[in-house]
């Protein structure tokens, strides 16, 4: 299969090979993840890798960092054949990997976490302040900004992917694998972690990375490599090509990169909150008083930097944490003291950021998933009992629906990749034709094909009469959806703009900074 | 429909692989210990087996010894599904001795009818005591596994001194009357000896755990509380009211195990009781991976080793004891995954599930 390799392959590389996988191929049960996958990474390169959802992206890496054993293929390093059987082994020839999920301890500080398991010690204990000394030089050396001594717990997400990789670096990696990174990040951590990933590659480190985003892959990548059914289908040079053209050689049809919105038929008010306090799990006031309207036929957009209470006031309109004071109506009802399961029952659908905590039982099947929050109304149930053949039924027309692949209602949710995991979840929130729709982070983690097929199916929503409150942290998308955006800041609703508000605006906004505005 | 009927079999087939592997070690290992004690391990495996399944009487008495420990097991069962672990089996167990051993005397004049209403007067107490340390955590964030501990010394000292002071017999004996004949569950008869239909009653009791947690709406929550409390929350699940439920549930399950115990073994509720069937039922639950049908296989064998011990001792001079290693073996074994991972590669474990894998993300 390794013919496939066409212009770009091997030949774009300049500097010595550090890391050649050689036909490799690994099937779950029916399921070919991967298929003859051949990649090369050259020293100080940067590597992308770039597919569909279920592509087979995240296995060929887990391989290479032992977390699966492959059926066939083989991997060098350095020229030299590498048996890889587990995480260890991957380590000791100096592969480092930063997970999609972290896998950090929460509750140890930053600098025990990333000692943890590599402990410098002094006799039998821990030598702590050599690891903190050890981080410092590490983070100082790469622009890495983290406080040793704070606990993981306190860390934002992207200060934690920072740890993540310094725990990859102490280990002495030459060949770093990101697997969707920028998918939790700001633009300014996404842009910090790129000069620091910069400083990696200039320091003769090797970097693969995994994202859905195609302007980031551009702009940072030698080389991307194209995989589509567990196959390569090519590796371009970044500097060649665009992003229409890397996504169709990875949809293999033409993508519509921003998709048309038609004129907002606005109707009456659908779901609203007043002077809504929240508060966060430690007990802050995560939503500070805010107020908002969504009406049939209108997305309103919430933009902000992420942590500014985005997810508590999702959680607080959908009924999933209470609201310390406040009002949420729904269809002009008061539902403040409703909890999620009514608030569903009248109509709510909610999409959470965290699919894969919240949004899905990952041990569940596909079909449990499909009835989590209708397993106990008709067809599906009668007197107590379930039908798991009616869910089964249901879930396949809506996995189908859908694109989700595999479209197995018996598969276990945890076994999709990312990316279906979160077509799963919409899936399910929006076959149940809700009148209202809150969407946290709906692209999150999903290829551009997909992204194009979410947009359409929030606008047709739209275009049917439903209210849709979208939170979203890309800018882009907020902007091409929404028709209102309303900015958040520090649990406050700071001002509102037109979609097309311009970046200085918005950031101005997003900063904190109010212009003297009132709220929305 | 038969790709399903595959997959379900595979899994099956996978989840045997494990206690399997567990087994035949134990049995190697045993066997040095046989040796070491100065006997042939084959003679005394086949007096174990015998004693097992070797006749009528033998299938009797392991089946005898399987019965309360299926009720046990599922109690452990059930409330892992629901991501709890309950220790309290042994006092739950009491609970149930102690009411049907009570009302057994006291509706003994109603002869077999009664039968039916004490096992469900042990499913209402059962109940009751299985909820508090579901209430106690719900309400206060107590760890149930502290709780049912400490609720099983309450349980056995309150059973006990019910049975030595307000329900003593005027006999020698300590403890309650004794039952009427007629209102004790028979015996199954076929020269099973003293089995009695209270084995039936846990299979179906296997059957209804089974129907209640992949077949109910109840079940469903209780299954995805235990798997995913975020995401049963999000689905507007009420986490606590499930805790105490399945608490509640798995402690009805051991208490009508006590009740079978006293309406079809003891006839009353002696002082001492027999002790040590909440614990085993733990092992039961571990070895049966917290599935009825693996419950129900769990505790024959547990059953099974404990009758033909007895044989072995009998026929050959290796001590009763030779069986609890053997089962600590299997247990360690089963729940020690990586271990045999080591022994046997990551083949076995794939095998084993891909459950096991589901860590990795
Ligand atoms: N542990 C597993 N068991 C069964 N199937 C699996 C497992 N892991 C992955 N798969 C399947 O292998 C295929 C490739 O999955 P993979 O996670 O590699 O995709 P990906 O390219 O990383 O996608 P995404 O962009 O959505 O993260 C998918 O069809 C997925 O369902
Ligand atoms: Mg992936």
């Amino acid at each position: 299969m390794t013919e496939e390799r066409t212009r770009g392959g091997t030949a774009g590389v300049e500097a010595p090979v550090v890391l050649e996988m050689r036909g490799v191929t690994k099937a779950f049960g029916p399921v070919k993840a991967n298929d003859g996958v051949s990649i090369t990474l050259g020293r100080g390169e940067i590597l992308g890798l770039l597919g569909e959802n279920g592509a087979g992206k995240s296995t060929l890496m887990k391989i290479l960092y032992g977390l699966y054993s492959p059926d066939e293929g083989e991997v060098f390093v350095d020229g030299e054949r590498a048996e890889i059987r587990d995480p260890k082994d991957a380590v000791s020839r100096g592969i480092g990997m930063v997970h999609q999920h972290f896998t950090l301890i929460p509750a140890l500080t930053v600098a025990e976490n990333i000692v943890l398991g590599a402990e410098p010690r002094k006799g039998a204990t821990l030598d702590l302040a050599k690891a903190i000394k050890d981080t410092e030089e590490l983070s100082e050396r790469y622009g890495l900004r983290v406080d040793p001594r704070t606990r993981v717990a306190d860390l934002s997400v992207g200060a934690q992917q920072r740890v993540e990789i310094l725990k990859a670096l102490y280990r002495k990696a030459r060949i770093l694998v990101l697997d969707e990174p920028t998918a939790v990040l700001t633009p300014q951590e996404t842009e910090d972690l790129f000069s620091v990933l910069k400083e990696l590659v200039a320091d003769g480190l090797s970097i693969i990375l995994i994202t859905h985003k195609l302007g980031e892959l551009l702009g940072i990548s030698n080389r991307i490599t194209i995989i589509r059914d567990g196959k390569v289908v090519e590796t371009v040079e970044a500097s060649g090509t665009d992003e229409g053209a890397l996504a169709r050689l990875m949809v293999g049809r033409e993508v519509l990169l921003r998709v048309e919105k038609t004129e907002a038929k606005v109707g009456g008010p659908r779901l609203s909150a007043e002077g809504l306090v929240v508060l966060s799990g430690a007990g802050a006031k995560a939503v500070d008083g805010i107020g908002l309207e969504v009406r049939g036929g209108e997305i309103l957009g919430i933009a902000g930097v992420d942590g500014n209470g985005q997810t508590e006031l999702a959680e607080a309109l959908a009924g999933t944490r209470p609201a310390e004071s406040g009002l949420v109506r729904l269809d002009g009802e008061d539902v403040t003291r409703v909890g999620a399961n009514g608030r569903q029952g009248r109509g709510l659908a909610y999409v959470p950021e965290d699919r894969g905590a919240k949004g899905l039982v990952q041990d569940f099947s596909l079909s449990e998933n499909n009835a989590l929050k209708t397993y106990d109304e008709a067809p599906f149930s009668k007197w107590g009992w379930i039908f798991p053949k009616a869910m089964r039924r249901r879930a396949a027309e809506a996995l189908r629906a859908y694109d989700v692949r595999p479209p197995d209602p018996d598969a276990r949710a945890g076994s999709l990749s990312g990316g279906n995991q979160q077509k799963a979840v919409l899936a399910r929130e929006l076959s149940g034709d809700p009148g209202v729709i809150i969407a946290a982070q709906p692209t999150r983690g999903v290829d551009v094909g997909a992204i194009e097929f979410i947009h359409r199916q929030l606008l047709e929503q739209r275009a049917r009469g439903k209210a849709i409150l979208l939170i979203s942290l890309e800018l882009e998308e907020v902007r091409s959806l929404s028709d209102r955006v309303a900015v958040i800041y520090d649990g406050r609703i700071v001002g509102e703009v037109g979609p097309d508000a311009t970046d200085e605006e918005l950031g101005l906004l997003m900063a904190g900074r109010t212009g003297g505005e009132k709220d929305a | 429909m038969s790709s399903r009927l595959r997959r379900a079999l595979v899994d099956a087939g996978g989840a045997l692989v494990f206690p399997l592997i567990a087994i035949v070690l134990s049995f190697v290992l045993g066997a040095f210990i046989v040796l070491a004690t100065g006997n042939n391990p084959l003679t005394a495996y086949a007096a174990l087996v015998r004693g097992a399944v070797g006749s009528p009487t033998a299938i009797g008495r392991t089946l005898l010894g399987a019965t309360p420990l299926i009720f046990t097991g599922l109690a452990v069962a059930v409330a892992f599904r629901a991501g709890l672990f309950n220790i309290g089996g042994e006092g739950q167990l009491y609970i149930g001795a102690i009411t049907a051993a009570w009302l057994g005397v006291t509706l003994g004049f109603l002869g077999a009818l009664s039968i039916p209403i004490v096992l469900l007067a042990c499913v209402v107490t059962g109940f009751l005591w299985g909820a508090i340390p579901g209430i106690l955590k719900a309400r206060f964030g107590a760890h149930e596994v502290i709780t049912t501990i400490m609720l099983n010394y309450i349980g056995i000292y309150l059973t006990t001194y019910l049975a030595l002071k307000p329900l003593r017999t005027e006999g020698l004996v300590p403890g309650t009357d004794a039952i009427d004949f007629a209102a004790r569950i028979p015996f199954i008869g076929l020269g099973l000896g003293r089995a009695n239909y209270g084995f039936l009653l846990a299979l179906v009791a296997a059957v209804v755990a089974y129907l209640l947690l992949w077949r109910t709406g109840r079940g469903f929550q209780i299954r995805a509380v235990g798997l995913s409390p975020g995401a049963a929350n999000y689905a507007g699940m009420g986490i606590g009211a499930n805790t105490v439920l399945a608490l509640a549930i798995g402690g009805a399950f051991a208490a009508i195990g006590g009740g079978v115990e006293v309406l079809g073994v003891y006839g009353k509720m002696t002082v001492p009781f027999v002790t040590g069937l909440g614990f085993n039922g733990i092992g039961v639950a571990l070895l049966g991976r917290n599935h009825p049908a693996g419950v129900v296989l769990g505790a024959l064998l547990f059953g099974g080793l404990a009758s033909g011990a007895q044989e072995m001792q009998f026929s050959t001079d290796v001590p009763l004891q030779l069986t609890s290693v053997l089962l600590a073996v299997i247990l360690l074994l089963v729940t020690a995954t990586k271990l045999v991972e080591l022994l046997f590669g990551k083949r076995a474990r794939a095998l084993a599930g891909a459950r096991l894998e589901k860590g990795l993300g």
